[in-house]
């Protein structure tokens, strides 16, 4: 059984049709990406896929139960989380404290039983802090732990990025271009960080645009192009398919796998 | 505690100064009123500093606090601390409700709304004359009494007002350092991230408007239990203003930040005569300068200075990143 079930998912801003209906299954365990030119529609579908958008039409069974049209907090206590194309840090908190947060779910206290510090509390908040640094450790980042966020280079927010949503304990985790705008050796780090995720049991849904890097860590692969499916398939199964050389590959880009 | 180390110094402050200087103005008068600004810009700076919602109403919470502590206790003759549990849950309930609308909106929209409902409450507490009696005030407010003893004198004013004080700022030192204290900061650092990750933006926006209406509730009754006499004039747009200033003065999101704006506002226009004319203006001068010069706030920029000019003498302890370079975002 899929782990998430799409079906004629719509969208569209305005005049322009940013997702049509589309559909697609992705299985349990495995990297599954979403690839297509700028434009394409891929952030919308993460959006809907998070509750941040609501689609026009369509529906998203996430666990085989109906996801569509629910708050991003309530998504996340489902069991999916996500990162950003455009970095959503907490620039205002420590790195501990951005991971922390992705702890929210894990933990109960409310406002009264936090401000009267009672107990229970002191104990949640160690619990807390120890999941946040596993996770920080998990994606190579325990050097930075008591840094502001504000003060890391582009490369370590990416990946700071990948340790708060996985704090959330997901079952699925979108990640969207998490390699854009690293260099060779961040990438490669990536890769690796990405199959271990994976590893770990989490479905990895992906969007990136660097085609070596979505060749080598797939399993399965989404070929969209305005807002449609254009192929699915496994790796070597997109890489030969016609129309996607034609229409987005158009033979110039060369990647090993 | 390292945590607490903060509220110790301020409780050895608040023991210390009355046996140093007993009898005076400066400790048992103006300390009082700087406590009581304190309560108010620690709770409002819950609100801005923390999760980045700006207020330019809190007075109006401040004003219902103060006005049903001297309605009920005046009116219907009723136990003062009665009517401060009345004054809380009224304004809860205002805040609670008024939280939804309002806080849906942001930056100079949210500031625009706060500052009508400031304006709103003003007017009803002038026109509602026969409640609250309209531009004259409301006089004969009795004094609080703890078991049998009458906060009756400027040094038992002194006594309970920095208790207040103190508890408000252990409570918020808690509340902040906790999961919801970072529910808020993420709030305002990135709110579709906060929500992404689990935390319901919305709840939680109405948990800390509601929290900080509380405290500004509380402010107002025993600012109306300790002056005796209150009238509209005091729960103005000046005196929301004056808030804010005292919470960007101190440094946003910081607690300690907010309890220096309140004590160092409240002192200097005692201290400096030219204030008495131009006060408003002094204040307006205050917020501009501090937007343009200090955006984080004196309290928080000078221990900014003391822990760089600390670490200047220490090595330097930040991790060499060694292959993390810094690109440019895509
Ligand atoms: N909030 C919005 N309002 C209006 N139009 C939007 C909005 N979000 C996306 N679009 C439009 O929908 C289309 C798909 O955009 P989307 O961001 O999903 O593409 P993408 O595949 O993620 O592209 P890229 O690879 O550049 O990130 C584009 O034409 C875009 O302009
Ligand atoms: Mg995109």
């Amino acid at each position: 059984m899929a782990l998430l079930e799409i079906d004629g998912l719509s969208k569209s801003f305005g005049g322009v049709t940013a997702i049509a209906d589309l559909r697609f299954e992705v299985p349990k365990g495995q990297v599954y990406s979403v690839i297509g030119p700028n434009g394409a529609g891929k952030t919308t579908l993460f959006n809907m896929l998070s509750g941040i958008y609501r689609p026009d039409e369509g529906s998203i069974r996430f666990q085989e139960r109906e996801i569509t049209g629910l708050q991003p907090h309530k998504v996340a206590a489902m069991g999916l989380s996500r990162t950003f194309q455009n970095l959503q840090m907490f620039f205002n908190m420590s790195v501990l404290d951005n991971v922390m947060v992705g702890c929210h779910l894990r933990t109960r206290s409310g406002l009264f039983r936090a401000a009267l510090r009672l107990p229970g509390i002191v104990r949640e908040e160690r619990e807390a802090n120890r999941l946040a640094r596993e996770e920080l450790t998990f994606c190579d980042l325990e050097r930075f732990v008591d840094l502001e966020a504000g003060a890391l280079p582009y490369g370590v927010l990416k990946r700071l990025e990948i340790a708060r949503a996985l704090a959330v304990g997901p079952q699925l985790l979108l990640m969207d271009e998490p390699a854009a705008g690293l260099n060779d050796t961040e990438t490669a780090e990536m890769q690796r960080l990405i199959r271990r995720i994976c590893e770990r049991g989490i479905t990895v849904l992906l969007v990136e645009h660097d085609m070596g890097l979505v060749m080598r860590v797939s399993d399965r692969i989404l070929v969209l192009d305005y807002g449609s499916r254009l192929a699915e398939g496994t790796p070597s199964e997109i890489q030969n398919d016609r129309r996607v050389i034609e229409a987005y590959l158009g033979g110039e880009v060369q990647y090993a796998v | 505690m390292k945590r607490l180390r903060g509220l110790f110094l301020l409780a050895l402050l608040v023991v210390v100064l009355p046996i140093l200087f007993p009898d005076n103005y400066y400790v048992t008068v103006v300390a009082v009123s700087a406590a009581l600004h304190a309560i108010l810009a620690v709770g409002l700076n819950l609100l801005m500093g923390y999760a980045g919602l700006i207020s330019l109403g809190h007075a109006a919470f401040f004003g219902v606090g103060a006005y049903t502590s001297a309605i009920i206790t005046t009116r219907f003759d009723l136990n003062p601390w009665l009517a401060m549990a009345a004054g809380i849950l009224l304004t809860g309930c205002i805040a609670f409700i008024m939280a939804r609308p309002i806080l849906r909106l942001k930056g100079h929209y949210l500031a625009m709304a706060t500052l009508g409902l400031g304006m709103i409450v003003q007017i009803v507490l002038v026109q509602a004359e026969g409640l609250t009696g309209g531009p004259d005030g409301l006089g004969g407010i009795p004094p609080l009494s703890l078991f049998g003893w009458e906060v009756d004198s400027d040094l038992r004013w002194y006594m309970v007002m920095s208790t207040v004080m103190l508890l408000v700022v252990w409570l918020a030192l808690n509340l902040i350092d906790s999961r919801s204290g970072r529910a808020l900061r993420a709030l305002h650092g990135s709110e579709v991230a906060a929500e992404m990750m689990g935390i319901d933006t919305t709840a939680t926006k109405t948990g800390v408007f509601v929290i900080a209406a509380i405290s500004a509730s509380l402010a107002g009754s025993l600012f109306a239990h300790q002056q005796a006499f209150i009238s509209p004039d005091s729960f103005s747009f000046f005196f929301s203003i004056e808030l804010v200033t005292m919470v960007v003065l101190g440094g946003m999101a910081s607690t300690f930040g907010a309890v220096f704006g309140a004590f160092v506002l409240t002192f200097l226009p005692e201290l400096l005569v030219v204030f008495e004319d131009y006060e408003v203006m002094i204040f307006g001068a205050i917020l501009m300068l501090m937007m343009i010069f200090l955006p984080q706030g004196l309290f928080v920029g000078l221990q900014g200075l003391l822990r760089r000019l600390l670490q200047q003498r220490a090595p330097a302890r930040l991790p060499a990143p060694a292959e993390e370079d810094k690109h440019g975002a895509a």
